[in-house]
């Protein structure tokens, strides 16, 4: 079944994409992560102007990430104040962003600054994860007791001034890591077309050392403020959300994020990290790789006059 | 004595008419095919060619080649080509090379090949050879290259299309040619010219329009985007959430 698109201008088959979008709502669901940077992809590779996809991806990342919240919210694993926080850099961070990708368009760069981005932030990130998830399911394989987190948080974080307590994070740190990682996450997301949980879980976890129960819980209602202003920064600057489309993948988003958050308890978190991390790197390495290979055509039309 | 005209023999004449004048593009618009019948008015019986030229509305655009630097292929500066029609299909009886010489193709635009593409912004004009005003482009030796690539890249897309054998007679003197619309046809006027060429010269012309435009919901869905954006972009973020609150709502009863 067949659906015209009014904002892309091109025709997509709807159950594909619905089917598409639960996926991505699952794996949203279970690692608390957007799921953007594995749908923005797809959709151009399925034929979507990458402008109309990166725009409407935004709208539904923003869907199955409060329906992943609200689940977590009854567990009380969200913390809103720490979300907030970062929720406050992001908005900065996206406005800038925003800003940037219509610079590097005017400069014919954007493709380029796109795939490198992708190279580099899922491939590092990815490979870090990878290999930090598979040690310790390693050393618990051999019955070796789990190495013992490091309690003590780095000196910097505490250096800092304008401190501010997050008690379900049983945190007492200065507002100035969260705000800067917000904003670093937000030009990443106005970028690259995601909500930029790959960045903040891993973040979240090694440099602020929250506890990891309130992790992705605080990760998505962070995606949620940040991508609903993009989502709208982009439909009145550049009305590139096409809302059909966005429903068509929010159908399916947001079923598969309850399913997935639910399917997150079953599982370990260093089982569940291993996995994400593989998902995270071929992605990265299937974005980034085609910049070293001879291009088929030597030629591309681009979208818009600038 | 009064002057004995010849024997009036009216000139040959070509007449068209296309099936559709509007085509509708709403949510199940899967492209469109619309037929072209045409009728040849000719006394003599000279042996003639129909070519019918369709071109869809023109918007400038912009390309980048791929250059390799330090091992990775990034684009070049854009160029801003004009001259290209959203939508450009050329059918005709036989080859378009057979029915008329290069100049007068050039001359009526007839056939991918002969589009006045251009890059107007990487043109400017010098005195070479003593010869004053001659435009050179900046794209030096590659401009056939880039020139060449906007075709190609509008073929793929189902965009630009030559049919050599496009035109068929259906019956003495009646003619017909099919156009196809892909899905990606860009929205607004198109114009179908109809030629009939005898003795390699445009002997007769006429000229038909139609129109490309959304209409239903397609329609309403793309002004709210464009007329009230603020609006639109809110509406679309309050139906995001609210869906995502629903599911919440219907998975915690389960």
């Amino acid at each position: 079944m067949d659906i015209y698109l009014p904002i892309a201008e091109v025709s997509v088959n709807a159950p594909i994409l619905i089917a598409l979008g639960a996926a991505v709502g699952f794996i949203s669901g279970l690692f608390g992560i957007g799921g953007g940077f594995l749908m923005t992809p797809v959709l151009i590779f399925l034929g979507i102007p990458p402008v109309v996809a990166v725009a409407s991806e935004a709208n539904h990342v923003a869907a199955s990430s409060t329906s992943g919240v609200i689940s977590y919210t009854r567990r009380k694993a969200v913390d809103f104040r720490m979300g907030g926080v970062l929720a406050a850099g992001g908005a900065v961070g996206s406005f800038i962003g925003v800003e940037i990708f219509r610079w590097l368009r005017l400069l014919g760069q954007a493709d380029l600054v796109v795939a490198l981005s992708y190279l580099i932030f899922l491939g590092v990130i990815g490979a870090l994860m990878l290999s930090e998830s598979l040690t310790s399911i390693l050393r618990q394989r051999r019955g070796a007791p789990p190495k013992r987190r490091k309690d003590r948080r780095p000196p910097w974080l505490y250096g800092l001034p304008f401190k501010m307590r997050f008690p379900r994070s049983r945190l007492y740190i200065s507002v100035i890591p969260p705000l800067v990682l917000g904003v670093f996450v937000g030009i990443l997301s106005a970028i690259m077309g995601v909500g930029g949980g790959f960045v903040l879980v891993p973040a979240m976890v090694y440099i602020l050392r929250m506890p990891a129960g309130v992790v992705v819980g605080t990760s998505l209602f962070q995606i949620i403020i940040t991508t609903s202003l993009t989502s709208v920064l982009q439909a009145g600057r550049n009305q590139t959300v096409d809302v059909v489309l966005a429903t068509l993948l929010l159908i399916g988003g947001v079923l598969g994020a309850q399913v997935g958050a639910r399917a997150s308890s079953r599982f370990r978190a260093e089982e569940l990290r291993a996995l994400l991390a593989l998902i995270v790197l071929a992605v990265g390495l299937r974005m980034g790789l085609g910049l070293f290979f001879t291009p088929a055509e030597p030629f591309v039309l681009m979208a818009g006059n600038g | 004595m009064p002057y004995a005209a010849p024997p009036e023999t009216p000139p040959a004449a070509v007449s068209a008419a296309l099936t559709t004048t509007n085509v509708r593009v709403t949510s199940s618009f899967r492209g469109a095919r619309i037929v072209l019948y045409g009728a040849v008015f000719d006394p003599t019986a000279q042996p003639s060619d129909v070519v019918v030229i369709v071109r869809g509305p023109e918007a400038p655009l912009r390309m980048a080649r791929k250059t390799r630097v330090a091992g990775v292929w990034v684009n070049s500066r854009p160029v801003v080509f004009e001259g290209a029609p959203g939508f450009y299909m050329a059918a005709s009886t036989r080859p378009l090379g057979e029915i008329a010489s290069f100049g007068t193709l050039r001359r009526l635009g007839a056939g991918v090949d002969h589009l006045a593409i251009n890059a107007p912004l990487e043109e400017r004009t010098e005195t070479r050879y003593g010869v004053r005003d001659v435009v050179v482009s900046r794209l030096g030796q590659d401009y056939l290259d880039w020139r060449r690539a906007v075709v190609r890249l509008k073929e793929q897309s189902g965009l630009y299309a030559a049919d050599e054998q496009g035109v068929t007679f259906v019956d003495r003197g009646l003619f017909k040619a099919e156009i196809d619309l892909p899905t990606a046809a860009p929205i607004g006027v198109y114009t179908a010219e109809i030629f009939l060429f005898q003795n390699g010269q445009p002997v007769s012309r006429r000229m038909r329009g139609l129109t490309v435009e959304k209409a239903g919901i397609e329609r309403a869905l793309y002004l709210f985007a464009h007329n009230r954006p603020w609006s639109y972009g809110l509406v679309s973020v309050a139906i995001a959430l609210a869906a995502g609150w629903a599911a919440s709502v219907v998975f915690r009863r389960n």
